[in-house]
């Protein structure tokens, strides 16, 4: 459970009242509503400045059969006790996402619950200012 | 040829000033050793260290009016779901003085001649040369980091900087090749590292505008590589921020 990120504990090392914005504005998601998928690991790309998870979407909502999961920077993820090893392809996911305020299917990734008990918290920016609903 | 004989004038003094806090350095104690890694830090509300709030850019009243403009710009475009691309959605590092104002961390090495800051973010180096005189601007490429001369004044490591590209911009502040960057590093705490910025443009801003950031020491913490690699947000025509959700191509 060490991979429990303290989101607290994140911010703190960030820096509280450091400009979140200061590298990268998140306002291409929705601040307001989150979707929860299930779906099927396709890809696991450990790349700046965000890594990406793409998942193949079984039984979504109407409209999302996969998905492309934006994380941040591996360079936080990996101050927050990420590994590239983490999540691999294959691997049957839980995820917590604030959707693209387009429509399309991509969203931030806030939460992933992988099937062995894990839950991974990506280290985003100001992460409770993304209202969950679902 | 006045803005050359400008130039001339200013890299002169420079050159003075700095000359001088080098021999001033000489003949003084041993300098504080700012080796190792930091990042951004605010301590809580009330702490000493905790360097006065960033102020707004003293911009001439025309250019004021044009950079608010370009907030409220981007609010909208924010409130709309479609941010205005920058430099970083071009995989565009920060340059000088952005690199300074984190949020990620960046090491320190120090040596008798030289000061080099590495930058984790885009992998971003500045060096700052210890004792040597600052060049003019007539023999400088304008770049990203410019060209930075230093000397310890005291307990504080002071920098000279010019020759920065008029699109490497802090707080999107615009800039003639003019500019020069001053600052002051000195340790407020023995982990606590100040950094006083002072830029100076007197063709763009009405007085020099400070700003200060405070960084913490963090012990044993090695650099981790940034390469911006592949970033699948990219502008569109209109210059707005997209996601592409194609899968990234096997191979390099």
């Amino acid at each position: 459970m060490a991979r429990i990120i303290n989101v607290a504990a994140a911010m703190l090392l960030l820096g509280v009242g450091v400009p979140a914005a200061a590298h990268h504005s998140f306002a291409i998601f929705e601040h307001s509503k989150t979707l929860t998928l299930k779906g099927t690991v396709r890809s696991f790309q450990w790349t700046n400045p965000h890594g990406y998870i793409d998942l193949e979407v079984a039984n979504g909502p109407p409209g999302i059969d996969r998905y492309t999961l934006e994380l941040t920077s591996i360079n936080m993820l990996r101050r927050a006790g990420w590994k590239s090893s983490d999540v691999n392809v294959g691997d049957e996911v839980t995820a917590i996402v604030a959707p693209l305020m387009n429509g399309q299917q991509g969203g931030l990734l806030l939460e992933l619950k992988m099937a062995d008990g894990r839950t991974l918290v990506p280290p985003v920016p100001a992460i409770n200012t993304f209202k969950r609903t679902e | 040829m006045q803005a050359l004989d400008r130039r001339v004038a200013l890299a002169v003094v420079a050159a003075a000033t700095f000359a001088v806090g080098g021999a001033a350095a000489a003949q003084s104690a041993a300098p504080p050793d700012l080796t190792g890694s930091w990042e951004r830090y605010r301590g809580p509300a009330g702490d000493a260290t905790n360097p006065p709030p960033e102020s707004q850019p003293p911009l001439k009243p025309k250019l004021l009016a044009e950079w608010q403009a370009r907030r409220v710009a981007e609010r909208e475009a924010d409130a709309r779901g479609e941010p205005l691309a920058t430099n970083y959605t071009h995989c565009i590092p920060d340059g000088v003085p952005s690199m300074m104002s984190g949020p990620f961390p960046f090491e320190i090495v120090q040596s008798a001649s030289q000061v080099n800051i590495a930058q984790e973010a885009y992998s971003q180096v500045r060096r700052i040369y210890l004792g040597k005189p600052q060049l003019t601007l007539a023999d400088i490429e304008l770049g990203f980091y410019g060209r930075s001369v230093g000397a310890w004044r005291g307990d504080a490591l002071v920098v000279d900087t010019i020759g920065i590209k008029d699109y490497v911009r802090f707080r999107d502040v615009p800039h003639t090749p003019e500019m020069r960057i001053t600052e002051r590093f000195r340790l407020v705490r023995p982990d606590i590292l100040w950094d006083e910025i002072t830029i100076e443009d007197p063709e763009m801003l009405e007085k020099p505008w400070t700003v200060t950031f405070a960084y913490r020491r963090m012990p044993d913490y090695e650099i981790i590589e940034y390469v911006c690699e592949d970033n699948r947000e990219y502008a569109d025509e209109e210059g707005a921020t997209r996601l592409r959700l194609l899968e990234r191509p096997e191979g390099p």
